[in-house]
């Protein structure tokens, strides 16, 4: 009896504070079947999705004014949420925090201005778009992802079997065991770094104008590999066989060759910037 | 003549310019910036070797023509007033994603057609310095108008972006002139448009209400 009450009160303070702040909560659910489509257009807020075990989208969101309003779409299987920005909205009163639990099979796509954005354990394709919007995707599988930032961070960690695609202009984009069948990123003036396998015989390709790249890979790793920069340093720690093709390496600005098998193709290209292949010390 | 006469006539101006089309360039900013823009598109396919072939077939240029007038850029005379700035410049500005995807395209083409076949008589060149920053175009300083406007908080970064792209673009188009073999420096160029075209897009996506 005392233990209800506690949390009586906790709830009730909890609701007055949200309630005295300005913010209001909703919560929407929706039946979904397989394969079901979840898109949210929010230009001010976070956005975090994780797995639901059952067949439905739930999406929680916190407004925190009234100077936006959320505008919910279904038609079947497909969730289309947009955050409405209403007369005097800035980035603060227009922000809408969202928290989506989705099916692990749904495909999600995700814009952000601000963010930031983050997605985990799930199946389905993910897309997320953020200016600045620090994105944080993590152990998916076999899903297409595809991701766009201005100067905006990435982090993606432990995606298998999945066809990548990064691009950023100036955000620095990590990549911690990320393997599959395609792996790009590509930077205008951010910094690379890969730290994986270069597994499942993909093609790996990370390409910039001014960042450094920094892929570590360890002593079993099988590729075929391609490193020049233009105008930067390039080094490499492993012991390269020369490969056949037209390739012409120029010592200091390039390298290529293979290494065991040569299952993957792995591309590192930087104009201007610095590139190192480093042998994992294990 | 006006901009919708002028646009009549553009597909048709392989030759030159007449009088009454040199005096309408010399006072109309955005026809004279777009025929800038054609001639910069006409010039960078030249670099990937179509030297023997000459200029695009009229159709690709009928096609962007097409796109532009789709997207407003040439357009009717205006019969009411002017609609203040900044919805009039984030519509007319939308021009440039077509623009730039038809430019990417001739490209892709080029590239996918030339590879590494054609024999060229130009030598490697030593490493070419960055160029230094140019000053940006009036539709890119439109451009960032049009996002402060909507963002103010996203300015000085949107332009810092911007910069740095023209810089990866103005270096790939160098690398392409010095090695127009170089399959790699094929790929920058692609690269640094495909990363221009993105910066567009989002900056019109967040603007254009």
């Amino acid at each position: 009896m005392y233990r209800k009450q506690v949390v009586l009160v906790a709830t009730v303070l909890v609701l007055g504070a949200v309630l005295a702040s300005g913010q209001t909560r909703k919560e929407l659910r929706y039946k979904v079947h397989r394969r079901a489509t979840i898109s949210i257009m929010n230009p001010y807020g976070p956005i975090f999705v994780k797995p639901n075990p059952n067949k439905e989208i739930v999406i929680i969101a916190i407004l925190h004014s009234d100077k936006v309003e959320i505008d919910p779409n279904q038609r079947g299987s497909r969730i289309d949420v947009v955050s409405h920005l209403l007369a005097g909205a800035d980035p603060d009163s227009g922000r809408v925090d969202y928290e989506l639990l989705v099916p692990v099979d749904a495909n999600v796509t995700l814009h952000s201005t601000t963010g930031p954005l983050h997605a985990e354990r799930l199946r389905g394709d993910v897309i997320m778009e953020g200016n600045t919007a620090n994105v944080d995707v993590r152990d998916l599988t076999e899903g297409h992802v595809h991701i766009r930032t201005l100067n905006g961070p990435v982090t993606l960690t432990n995606i298998s079997d999945g066809h990548v695609e990064v691009t950023s202009v100036s955000g620095n984009v990590a990549l911690k065991s990320v393997n599959g069948p395609f792996v790009q990123v590509s930077s205008t003036s951010g910094m690379i770094s890969y730290d994986g396998d270069f597994g499942g015989g993909g093609e790996y390709s990370l390409m910039t104008h001014t960042g450094d790249i920094l892929a570590t890979a360890p002593s079993y790793a099988s590729i075929e590999v391609v490193a020049r920069s233009e105008q930067g340093k390039v080094e490499n720690d492993f012991l390269l066989e020369p490969g056949h093709s037209s390739f012409v390496a120029r010592a200091g600005s390039a390298f290529a060759g293979t290494i065991n098998k040569a299952a993957s193709s792995v591309k590192l290209l930087s104009f201007s910037g610095k590139i190192h292949l480093k042998k994992r010390q294990n | 003549m006006t901009c919708d006469e002028f646009g009549r006539v553009l597909p048709e101006l392989e030759g030159g310019h007449n009088l009454e089309q040199r005096a309408h360039l010399r006072v109309c900013p955005s026809c004279s910036e777009l025929v800038a823009e054609l001639e910069a598109i006409s010039r960078e396919a030249r670099f990937l070797g179509l030297e023997d072939e000459g200029e695009p077939s009229p159709r690709v240029w009928n096609s962007i023509e097409i796109a532009l007038r789709q997207e407003g850029l040439v357009r009717e005379p205006l019969t009411t007033a002017v609609v203040p700035f900044p919805r009039n410049v984030g519509r007319r500005l939308t021009w440039l994603i077509p623009a730039f995807s038809a430019l990417l395209l001739i490209l892709g083409l080029l590239v996918y057609q030339n590879g590494g076949r054609r024999q060229l008589a130009e030598s490697r060149a030593s490493g070419v310095p960055a160029q230094p920053a140019s000053v940006p175009s009036v539709d890119e300083q439109q451009l960032v108008e049009l996002v402060a406007t909507g963002t103010p908080s996203l300015r000085a970064e949107f332009e810092s972006d911007l910069k740095a792209v023209d810089g990866y673009v103005r270096d790939a188009e160098e690398s392409v002139r010095s090695h127009p073999n170089d399959e790699i420096a094929q790929q920058y160029l692609m690269n640094a448009y495909e990363q221009k075209a993105m910066v567009y897009e989002m900056a019109l996506n967040r603007s254009v209400p």
